[in-house]
């Protein structure tokens, strides 16, 4: 199952973040790369404007 | 020349993405600790007369009757504390229960139990696991064996004579355990079995009947 359904005790964000193999990953990417793009356009710009 | 010049080999650029992963590893890992924190603080006596749920319950727990249920939504096994019930012939105080309790645990480490046992997940699979072990059907046949009246009568009796009270080839030492060492840690499994360890470890105590009823051996 891709997506699982929330069983925990105590229902929390974190709860759902650790539910299952794919909530985690879809959080983890989202969180390092969004910024890594925008930390790579910021670089490209700085190095082809010297 | 510098149109040209890739991000990739930019060191300025992997130091930074270096330390955002870092950092925000960092904070989310403090915030799940606090997370578990919360998860897995002891419940207090009042929960228990309240009938509030939680993953660790109090160590008064003992004085209920502790069951368990097939779950359809979590997809396994989880406490259900019960009736009250005595132990050893009475109902133990918040403060007693937490001593006896406390002479327990501090037995199982003397003694070394995770040396053969496993509990709560820890330590060897060499005799059973004995994170449920108060919910074991097989004291059944102990309580015949001994003599005895009840559970935790014959569990007490079985701690401090296991080798002559053995029901499989590989026996356990008689480890010199009191009675009151003996009462601690018959006290121990019993709370331990009223943890709600996400169905940890499966299908322990029953028949594949039994689970699939969705009851339970229990009275």
């Amino acid at each position: 199952m891709l997506f699982e359904k929330f069983t925990d005790v105590v229902p929390s964000f974190w709860g759902w973040l650790n539910q299952g193999p794919l909530t985690l990953t879809i959080f983890l990417h989202t969180i390092i790369i969004l910024p890594m793009i925008w930390l790579y356009f910021k670089e490209k710009k700085r190095l082809n404007g010297k | 020349m510098s149109q040209n010049q890739s991000v990739w080999t930019s060191i300025r650029f992997w130091r930074q993405s270096a330390a955002w992963v870092t950092g925000f590893a960092v904070i989310l890992l403090i915030l799940l600790t606090f997370d578990t924190i919360g998860q897995i603080t002891m419940g207090t006596d009042a929960d228990l007369k309240n009938g509030i749920t939680k993953r660790v319950p109090a160590p008064t727990v003992i004085n209920y009757h502790i069951d368990y249920k097939y779950d359809q939504k979590r997809g396994h096994e989880v406490p259900v504390i019960g009736k009250k019930e005595p132990f050893f012939g009475k109902e133990w105080s918040p403060k007693e229960a937490k001593e006896l309790l406390h002479l327990g645990k501090l037995t199982s480490q003397a003694k070394n139990c995770m040396n053969c046992h496993t509990l709560l997940g820890n330590g060897a699979y060499y005799a059973p696991d004995l994170t449920k072990a108060w919910i074991d059907p097989k004291w059944k046949d102990m309580i015949a064996m001994t003599g005895s009246k009840t559970k935790e009568e014959a569990m007490v009796k079985f701690l401090m004579d296991p080798s002559n009270n053995a029901t499989h080839g590989r026996r356990m030492p008689n480890l010199k355990i009191t009675k009151d060492e003996a009462m601690g840690l018959v006290a121990f499994l019993k709370h331990m079995s009223s943890i709600d360890t996400n169905g940890f470890p499966r299908g322990f105590s029953k028949g594949v009947e039994e689970f699939k009823a969705g009851g339970t051996y229990a009275h």
